[in-house]
């Protein structure tokens, strides 16, 4: 027993150090930052709550904390749900479910960079994938990112380029669930939307639970789609907390307040990940 | 008894890995005993970073500078960690080097508010006072690097300028006068926007060259020179202006979210008849168009201004470090370098990959559209330092990333400044 512990202990050292060094560390030292007004480099003075203060009167940092919680819906919701029904499509059909799950799971392995440009050019105003299609057939060319539209065209391939990693998540989950299930329902005479009412999803749910915790919290994360597509605008109204914090860190040389910025953004992610597991918990969970 | 016999297998394993990692250590300190120490203190390595990388055409001038000084001193070795200026990135290089106490030996950088910290730390050496330096045949150019407190501390290798591309055929074609007065550039926004030309190529968040030359068609050049505390009223009446002409549809539809190399994109594909840009913009802008571009002074309708005042100058130079300096192995190599990489010759080699002004001597056989804009600098009444590198860089973030929200109503030019100079 004794040397197991050794044994454990000595495979965990390296995650941990490698953790401690490029995590922990940098965390901590993220913290201290926020506490100063400085570039980083060679100008630094303590200020002490300053950048928080500033932070509550920041009308931008209140937008951008506001857009990437909506953006977080966004993408809680049509990245589970869309995943969660083409998962149970994929797993309905006989044949094909090898080329389902490859081409919906495509988008993961193409970078985020190649895909906000991939947008960029589907959107823009007027060389655009989408105006040239209107031209084509007589139409008047539409501005695609405007004030009111650029959150929710900055959420489509948001969404889209995520769902093919849940979608796989739930995938295994039900096929993992076992065939007597159904065939007990079946010989009940259950109808194709009862299981999957009744039986798929109960079955899923602690997976369900998963996807939706990876969903908020790496919402919080989103960055290069917004930055690529929209860089923010117009007029600020697509800036999400990442990109104002990149921002202000490394655009403006405001390291202390960038710094600011990303403890929130821990902040609420923490926050949001601990209510979801609160109100997520798994008290009445089907296992088999 | 299998648990026991794996694990001394782990840990002869891990033994194994252990000396593997011992071996590869640094015994940097018993060969340097071993060597030859005459010759040792003959070989220098210099370090060097500058922009000249990537897109940049001097980048392969420079190269060849190097290997050319190189079979000169055959004793001195040059690492080159040059990087494009583009993505911004080169300035957390520059000061995480020089705050990690592994600055580089010569640097071309920025001398700008990006300077200032290394410059106060001492970091860098006052090349008036320093030996062996030469400083001669440099023109004005040289004088705009001086620093605050009165020393020099880089020394320019060539200048650039702002202005106004136009393309002359889009102008011709639609019977427009090109916008030598304000009334004119006015009057070529009108005429544009009927037509399915964009009149001037502009991202309004991606928006330096636009405030920049906004505010000097406002204010002229006392206005413009004026401090951002000052919070100028011409300044706030320049970003006025641009709400007022994107209104007029001088820019595209999207120009709220498109960067300034999409904007620009416009320019190259002829759908846009004008574009504010620097001189190194020449690069990019294809063979065939190019020949029909001709770059102007802003036109200036400011009281008591003049057009022709020309944003514009020499924001980098070369530095040396004064580790580098004071090293008595590297001194006078560095020295060396400094004095051929700022020579005339050197200078109008680059100088003429670039197309840019050169700080020393005159390029000659240039194309007529480069050659008109070394012209416009000449005639120039003066030559502006651009805001962007005068004030606090949050500050300037903050006025051009606003000017959607300008073009939008939701706030004026006076606001906007009123916010960008309470960062200060």
């Amino acid at each position: 027993m004794k040397g197991d512990r050794f044994v454990i202990f000595l495979f965990l050292a390296p995650a941990f150090l490698i953790s401690a060094v490029f995590l922990y560390y940098p965390f901590f030292e993220n913290i201290v930052q926020s506490f100063y007004n400085t570039d980083g480099f060679f100008n630094s003075e303590f200020i002490g709550w300053d950048n928080y203060k500033r932070l509550f009167e920041d009308e931008i940092a209140i937008g951008a904390t506001l857009n990437s919680l909506e953006l977080m819906l966004y993408v809680a919701i049509f990245q589970v749900g869309i995943a969660l029904v083409l998962a149970v499509m994929v797993d309905s059909i006989k044949h094909g479910v090898r080329f389902f799950r490859t081409t919906f799971f495509f988008p993961i392995v193409i970078s985020g960079a190649a895909i906000g440009l991939l947008f960029t050019l589907i959107y823009n105003h007027r060389n655009g994938l989408l105006n040239e299609i209107l031209v084509n057939l007589g139409f008047e060319r539409i501005v695609w990112l405007t004030e009111q539209s650029s959150l929710y065209m900055v959420a489509i391939p948001t969404i889209w380029s995520y769902v093919g990693f849940y979608f796989l998540i739930i995938l295994t989950a039900i096929e993992k669930i076992p065939d007597d299930f159904y065939e007990a329902a079946k010989l009940e005479g259950i109808t194709g939307f009862q299981r999957m009412t009744k039986l798929t999803i109960p079955l899923i749910v602690s997976d369900l639970k998963t996807c939706l915790v990876l969903a908020i919290t790496g919402a919080l994360k989103i960055f290069e789609l917004v930055y690529i597509i929209t860089r923010g605008g117009p007029a600020r109204s697509s800036e999400v907390l990442g990109t104002y914090m990149y921002q202000k860190a490394f655009d403006d040389g405001a390291i202390g307040y960038g710094a600011t910025l990303a403890v929130l953004m821990v902040v609420i992610g923490l926050s949001l990940a601990f209510l979801t597991n609160t109100f997520l918990s798994n008290k009445d969970e089907v296992t088999y | 008894m299998v648990k026991k016999r794996s694990f001394g297998f782990l840990v002869m394993i891990m033994s194994i890995f252990l000396l593997l990692l011992a071996a590869c250590g640094d015994d940097g300190g018993n060969e340097s005993s071993g060597g030859n120490d005459a010759e040792a203190k003959e070989d220098v390595e210099l370090r060097v970073v500058t922009t000249m990388a990537g897109t940049d055409p001097a980048g392969e001038v420079f190269e060849t500078l190097l290997e050319e000084f190189k079979k000169e001193n055959p004793h001195v070795s040059i690492v080159n960690e040059s990087q494009s200026a583009d993505a911004g990135t080169i300035r957390t290089k520059i000061n995480t080097d020089f705050t990690s106490n592994n600055e580089p030996d010569l640097m071309f950088y920025f001398n700008t508010v990006d300077a200032e910290g290394i410059i106060d730390a001492g970091k860098v050496v006052n090349l008036e006072e320093a030996e062996g330096v030469d400083l001669s045949g440099y023109g004005e150019m040289l004088e705009q690097q001086r620093y605050e407190d009165g020393n020099l501390y880089a020394a320019p290798q060539t200048g650039f300028y702002e202005g106004l591309f136009v393309n002359k055929k889009l102008f011709e074609e639609h019977g427009v006068d090109l916008p030598t007065t304000w009334e004119k550039y006015e009057e070529a926004i009108k005429q544009f926007s009927e037509t399915d030309i964009i009149p001037v190529a502009a991202s309004t968040e991606d928006s330096y060259y636009v405030v920049e030359h906004y505010a000097l068609a406002a204010g002229g050049a006392e206005n413009y020179n004026a401090t951002l505390a000052d919070k100028n009223a011409a300044w706030a009446e320049g970003l006025d202006n641009i709400g007022k002409h994107a209104e007029m549809g001088a820019f595209p539809e999207d120009a709220g979210t498109i960067d300034l190399a999409m904007a620009s994109n416009l320019f190259h594909q002829e759908q846009a008849a004008m574009l504010y840009e620097g001189s190194w913009a020449w690069g990019s802008i294809p063979e065939e168009v190019a020949e029909h571009v001709e770059v102007l002074p802003m036109p200036i309708y400011a009281e008591g201004g003049s057009t022709g005042d020309v944003v514009g100058g020499a924001s980098q130079g070369w530095f040396i470090s004064t580790k580098a300096y004071e090293d008595e192995n590297k001194k006078d190599a560095v020295v060396k370098l400094f004095n051929f990489l700022t020579s005339e010759e050197n200078i109008l080699r680059i100088a003429e990959a670039t197309g840019q002004v050169p700080a020393k001597g005159s390029l000659s056989d240039l194309p007529e559209n480069i050659a008109a804009g070394h012209k416009m600098v000449d005639e120039a009444g003066s030559v502006l330092t651009p805001i962007n590198d005068r004030i606090l860089p949050e500050a300037f973030t903050l006025i051009r990333t606003s000017v959607p929200q300008i073009v939008s109503g939701d706030k004026t030019g006076k606001d906007v400044l009123e916010e960008a100079a309470a960062l200060e």
